[in-house]
């Protein structure tokens, strides 16, 4: 202790003594700050926005989405093309690109890079089954790949015997070098979505022997940069590959595209700069300030700064993401603004099998309370008018997402509440117990739980707040011991089979994603039937009455669609909102002159 | 003293194994379930108890408890549930950071406030006392968050005196990151100490050998520093001494809203995440560190009072 202390106190000393003379700074390099820690970069525990985007930077996988394309469509990244499917949707093939490289780095033989392989994909798949690795990405291919699951289990809860990978499975092969065969236990058209995902990208063998469990701090891929540093809580530095694969700019987009200037670029070689800075700013203010100093490339707009930074395009009307203008101020500095609908929905989830209020049970309860829970003045207040009500789970954007359904229980209509609560035998609310509302632990969480019984108050239902952390809260949810709770799901792929298992009885269990145990045999049916169909219009209309089931039943009240105000510096070019945005850094470009201006 | 020293690290351990008692049951029975975070959104209950059954959490829990107790000796508390790193090597890594902005923070705030409280214990009762006393009233009575809102929105943004925030130990760079952040240490410190030095002078002037010494002809100086000072070091070696353990477990706000990687959030981290490991390390450094530092406060005792003799 003495020791460590005498040495901070003569490094503080030193460090006293030096000068504040800044380093020259590469203008060509993107300035970027992320709002979470990392939580490390191994592809196969890619579980959150934040750590999938950085590993995304160094990784790559088979597939990515098109960058301008919307909606959605994938294409070949490091496979060749799109794969080959049989005519019973049953096996995969893919042709793996040659000549990419991994990155050079000191797991390979003379510390430089060898050739990318179908068997890395094989392994790299593997490893996501492997139960040493404790993947988040195992449910992608559970039950999935034939003989996959059995080589799992041999590795499980036996801990002595090492993991063997050159074990052959059926489904998961590399047949020669270039060649990756998948075959599937059942058709599984969202396969090709689960390998654009950050689960998807290919690792090498050696990188992951070499480093072990320090794998994570030590990102060795075959993307456009390369992990210079990295230090999860404070700041991540990349470089550009100088022997990236010859990528190059999309030479196609949607109509608007070319007129926004995002083909100036088509057909030239990607990336365009020469690295980028991450930082990590875990609180609003200094985030927002360094963006308004130019230090930082993107931004979004704290809630506490909104009406500063926005105004309504139209002053007639009232602020809503349709009706929203830039303020002078920062036109003045030639900010661009973007704005999405994000591909998510909140909810508030009800325990439709509860004991302790066996009253949730019943659908007309459940109805009466989505009726009370009123959310346009919701939006105002909590989202600063930056959301959009959700009628089903499918949020726009989303084939099955159907614009002209209005969901008859999330009208507002108090009068119908109240007499849907007399239905089933509490007219005024009389008689029916306090209900408990879980929710997590923060002041905004408080106000939002605070302000909802305030609306049931109206039917005579009083609501009881229990605060927890998150993993206290899932246990809650776990043991069934919460009864109504605040939560959300942001979408995994462009497939409403993502939302739609969220009420899949078979995943009513405990930890299973259908939290609120609602089953509906005709329900479990049809999304059996619609989940392994490719994307037709058939299967459109499937999703479209699948979610009208959960509309009437009201296994949960839908809350709303987040809409996403994204800002940039004027010198930041081809940016595109993306919703799966994990690799977009290498389209980007930086116009240094107007960077060097702005900056003088 | 060397037997004293031996006898009080005795009786620390059962206050050890005590804490680690205490802050076993409390996380095994509020904690929240670290698993079901871990395995994500889409896990299956045979998911979440293999995954179980990997980190061991399934095992009977006085034999996890005796893990615990293993683990205090050998100080290896394995890796972290949320980040999988290695939890000392993460407590390494941030208690130099947390340290750089703590230290001289400290040091600048107890200067000043003891060098204050002599001043104004000099002149009690005169309007220069009542102006430090509403001041410092005034000062503790801002929150911090108002401080680290103004400090970075107006010097750091507006005038652009410093960084808006940042961390790094490179030489050239780390004394601009820290000042401002230091700066508001010392004001948001400043007041309350002020407050307690004050009183504890107060304390001295008025007893029976101060007035004997003033009568003895000696001058103020000389009674101020010579015998003030020096006999309010008991009160004042208890409260710095103790301080110290806080300097390495980092201040929460200000490493939060300066972009400092230090130790501060690190716990708060832990607790939302059911992070055993790290808690279970953080209050296992603290508690040693602060057992040590109340032992180090008896030795001072008897250092800086020739009546305390250790036994």
């Amino acid at each position: 202790m003495m020791r460590l202390f005498v040495f901070l106190s003569v490094a503080f000393a030193v460090v006293l003594t030096g000068c504040t003379k800044k380093k020259e700074q590469n203008l060509n390099v993107l300035q970027l700050a992320t709002s979470a820690k990392i939580k490390g970069l191994d592809p196969a525990g890619a579980q959150d926005l934040y750590s999938s985007s950085e590993i995304m930077r160094v990784y790559e996988g088979l597939l990515q989405y098109h960058p301008l394309k919307r909606p959605y469509e994938l294409e070949p990244l490091l496979a060749a093309e799109m794969p080959k499917i049989s005519k019973d949707s049953l096996t995969y093939t893919f042709k793996i690109r040659k000549g990419v490289k991994f990155h050079d780095d000191a797991a390979f033989p003379e510390g430089k890079g060898r050739e990318v392989t179908a068997k890395d994909f094989e392994y790299s798949f593997k490893r996501l089954a492997d139960p040493r690795v404790q993947s988040t990405g195992w449910w992608l291919f559970e039950g999935r790949l034939k003989g996959l699951d059995d080589w799992r289990k041999k590795y499980t809860n036996t801990k002595d015997t090492p993991t063997n990978y050159d074990d052959e499975v059926e489904g998961l092969k590399a047949l020669d070098d270039e060649t990756l065969q998948l075959k599937l236990t059942q058709p599984y058209p969202q396969l090709l979505y689960a390998l654009a995902m950050p689960y998807g990208a290919v690792v090498a063998k050696e990188a992951v022997d070499k480093y072990g469990k320090e794998f994570i701090n030590h990102a060795v891929g075959t993307g456009p940069f390369i992990l210079e540093s990295f230090n999860p809580s404070d700041a991540i530095a990349y470089k550009k590959n100088p022997n990236y694969w010859e990528a190059t700019y999309p030479t196609e987009g949607e109509s608007s595209d070319k007129e926004n200037g995002l083909l100036e670029d088509a057909g030239k070689k990607i990336p365009f700069v020469d690295g980028i800075n991450v930082r990590v700013i875990v609180e609003e203010q200094p985030r927002w300030l360094h963006f308004l100093k130019g230090e930082l490339d993107t931004s979004g707009i704290p809630k506490d700064s909104f009406n500063d930074a926005v105004k309504p395009a139209d002053p007639a009307k009232p602020l809503t993401y349709d009706n929203l203008a830039l303020s002078d101020d920062l036109k003045s500095k030639n900010i661009q603004m973007t704005i999405a609908i994000a591909m998510d929905f909140t909810y508030t989830a009800f325990n439709t099998d509860s004991k302790d209020i066996p009253q949730l049970k019943d659908k007309k309860v459940r109805q009466a309370i989505s009726l009370a829970l009123d959310d346009k003045e919701s939006i105002q207040l909590f989202y600063n008018g930056m959301a959009t009500s959700s009628q089903t789970p499918i949020p726009p954007g989303i084939n099955g997402y159907d614009p002209d359904f209005v969901n008859p229980y999330r009208t507002g209509d108090v009068e119908k509440a109240r007499k849907l609560l007399a239905e089933a035998g509490y007219p005024g609310g009389k008689g029916f117990p306090e209900l408990p509302y879980d929710t997590v632990a923060s002041a905004t969480n408080r106000q939002m739980a605070d302000y909802a019984s305030k609306q049931l108050d109206k039917i005579g239902i009083k609501l009881k707040v229990i605060s927890s952390t998150w993993p206290q809260m899932l246990e809650r949810i776990q043991n069934r011991q919460a009864q109504m709770w605040g939560i959300a799901w942001a979408a995994d792929y462009p497939d409403a089979e993502n939302f739609l298992q969220l009420f899949y009885g078979p995943n009513a269990q405990p930890g299973g994603m259908n939290g609120s145990y609602y089953r509906n045999k005709d329900f479990d049916r049809l999304f059996e039937k619609a989940r392994v169909l490719a994307d037709t219009p058939a299967r459109t209309a499937m999703y479209k009455q699948l979610s009208k089931m959960v509309a009437e039943d009201a296994p949960v009240v839908f809350g709303l669609h987040r809409i996403g105000v994204g800002l940039r510096q004027s010198w930041i070019k081809n940016f595109k909102y993306d919703e799966f945005a994990f690799n977009r850094s290498k389209y980007l470009r930086i116009d240094t002159e107007e960077k060097k201006k702005h900056l003088q | 003293m060397f037997n004293f020293i031996i006898r009080r690290l005795l009786y620390a351990i059962p206050i050890i194994i005590g804490i680690a008692l205490i802050t076993f049951l409390l996380f095994n029975v509020v904690g929240g379930d670290p698993v079901l975070q871990m395995v994500g959104k889409h896990a299956t209950p045979q998911v979440i108890e293999e995954l179980r059954a990997e980190m061991g959490l399934n095992r009977p829990l006085p034999m996890q408890f005796v893990d615990f107790l293993r683990q205090i000796v050998t100080f290896d508390y394995g890796r972290s549930y949320s980040s999988k790193r290695d939890v000392l090597g993460m407590m390494i890594q941030a208690a130099p950071v947390s340290f750089t902005l703590a230290f001289p923070g400290f040091i600048i705030s107890l200067c000043l406030s003891i060098s204050a409280s002599l001043f104004v214990a000099f002149w009690r009762g005169t309007l220069v006392d009542r102006v430090f006393v509403v001041v410092s009233v005034l000062m503790i009575s801002v929150p911090s968050l108002a401080y680290i809102l103004f400090g970075q929105y107006f010097l750091a943004y507006k005038v652009g005196l410093f960084p808006i925030s940042g961390f790094s130990f490179d030489p050239t760079q780390v004394f601009s990151y820290i000042a401002l952040p230091v700066l508001i240490w010392v004001v948001l410190s400043f007041g309350g100490e002020l407050r307690f030095y004050r009183t504890v002078m107060l304390d001295e002037i008025n007893q029976d050998y101060i007035r004997t010494a003033r009568s003895k002809g000696l001058n103020e100086r000389v009674v101020m520093f010579k015998h003030v000072l020096k006999n309010a070091m008991i009160p004042i070696i208890t409260s710095v001494l103790i301080q110290i353990p806080f300097l390495i477990t980092g201040a929460l706000l200000l490493e939060s809203f300066f972009a400092i990687p230090g130790m501060g959030t690190q716990l708060i981290d832990a607790f939302n995440t059911s992070d055993l490991p790290m808690i279970k390390a953080q209050v296992m450094v603290f508690s040693i560190l602060y057992v040590v530092f109340n032992i180090l406060t008896d030795i001072c005792y008897s250092l800086v009072d020739p009546r305390v003799t250790i036994k």
